[in-house]
């Protein structure tokens, strides 16, 4: 009797068993398809010097300290260009997920900036199919540096600068992302009438990840203005390097030919280049704290 | 609707910064000053003096800020003269110059290397 009813209890099992899998099967085909977005396109919110579509979620302060040493190129003399230091500082700000503003300083040019990036695509899967991640980023710049002529009428007008960009990113796979970013530049003031007032760039940006921490990242801008005949002449703006990210904090190493850490400065103004060996070696540091809690979904 | 609210005040204020766009350049707004690159009447009071009044003085007038470099005088300017000029052609093996803002003018560096060459003289 016994027997009997451990057989009864076994068969009873193996129909919870089989009654279980079809459960399964209702559930996966009722539940409400979710938005998978794409996250960790890039590790922080700069390619190199350039922006990435990464911002920051409504509530999180962004620190960051980027600094550009000399030309790799100034010898020995100058530790190949370590003892001469451009800085830029600069805090940055989510507002709500979909817009983060950033106020900034750097030494060159003694210049104060300030930037707002709008996120209008997000790249994802599932109930809602999108492709790509779209933002636009907007930034102003005010020069600082007193005018090399002082006894001319000077125009404050004459300091700014404006930017406007448009970054497409996609996440291609789980360890490599690339970036489009169609740029362009207005100068209110430039030195002579063959230098362009309007700068017309075409950035294009990568990462591959190497390990969980580590990454390569590589950013090239194609300036399309001609380069010929300017007062200065100027070089499209390479980078190469990592991110390193330890906990809080990503640090970003890289050699690039561009002193400016805004889109107005390396876009329109890098003065050397790879080929004579005016490389300048470069680190921005990222800290992000935050000061309101995120609303749970 | 709020966050349309939002979107339309941030970008009328920086619409606000757009319209004050201009089209300038220094040849057209300075005429009588900028007019050409003179390389003929190159003198160290006409030429040189200013260009590094307005471009090294800021550092170079005190040796807390100039690198123990000091521009202020003639004897000093001559005295420096070699690492100037590698300095601001920002050749390799001399620290680049100025240092917070772009590579000098074409013209200003074309007027120094003339007043070098014709033996630095103080006029």
């Amino acid at each position: 009797m016994r027997r009997l009813t451990l057989t009864f209890l076994l068969s009873l099992l193996a129909v919870g068993i089989f009654a279980q899998d079809d459960l399964m099967n209702i559930l996966d085909q009722n539940a409400p398809k979710e938005i998978n977005y794409t996250t960790a396109t890039f590790k922080s919110t700069r390619v190199m010097n350039g922006h990435s579509i990464e911002r920051m979620p409504a509530g999180q302060l962004d620190v960051r300290i980027s600094h550009r040493f000399g030309t790799l190129n100034s010898g020995a003399y100058n530790f190949f260009g370590l003892d001469q230091s451009n800085i830029h500082l600069s805090m940055e700000y989510g507002i709500f997920n979909w817009l983060m503003i950033g106020v900034g300083r750097g030494s060159y040019e003694k210049t104060f900036d300030g930037f707002a990036k709008f996120s209008i695509l997000r790249q994802s899967t599932g109930l809602k199919e999108m492709p790509v991640s779209l933002s636009v980023v907007t930034s102003a710049a005010l020069k600082s540096i007193k005018f090399a002529d002082q006894t001319r009428t000077n125009y404050f007008t004459s300091r700014m600068a404006y930017v406007a960009q448009i970054l497409v990113a996609r996440k291609i796979s789980e360890g490599f992302s690339i970036q489009l970013t169609p740029s362009y530049v207005h100068r209110n003031l430039v030195a002579t009438e063959l230098d362009p007032n309007d700068v017309y760039a075409i950035g294009a940006g990568a990462r591959l990840k190497l390990t969980r921490r580590i990454s390569l990242n590589g950013e090239y801008y194609y300036v399309a203005n001609p380069k010929t005949y300017l007062s200065q002449q100027i070089y499209n703006p390479l980078s190469v390097g990592f991110d390193i990210e330890t906990g809080g904090h990503v640090f970003q190493l890289f050699f690039t030919n561009s002193l400016g850490m805004i889109e107005k400065a390396f876009i329109g103004e890098t003065t050397t280049s790879w080929a004579k060996g005016g490389i300048h070696f470069g680190f921005n540091i990222s800290r992000v704290f935050t000061l309101k809690k995120p609303n749970k979904v | 609707m709020k966050r349309l609210f939002i979107s339309l005040i941030i970008f009328s204020l920086f619409s606000l910064f757009i319209v004050s766009c201009y089209y300038d350049n220094e040849e057209a707004l300075y005429p009588t000053i900028n007019s050409s690159c003179d390389t003929t009447n190159v003198t160290y009071s006409g030429t040189i003096a200013p260009i590094l009044n307005n471009s090294c003085l800021g550092c170079h007038s005190n040796p807390a800020t100039g690198g123990s470099i000091l521009l202020t005088t003639y004897a000093e300017v001559v005295a420096s003269a070699p690492r100037i000029t590698g300095s601001i052609k920002q050749l390799s093996g001399y620290s680049a110059m100025p240092k917070n803002s772009g590579k000098l003018k074409s013209c200003s560096i074309t007027q120094w290397e003339i007043w070098v060459r014709k033996g630095m003289l103080n006029n």
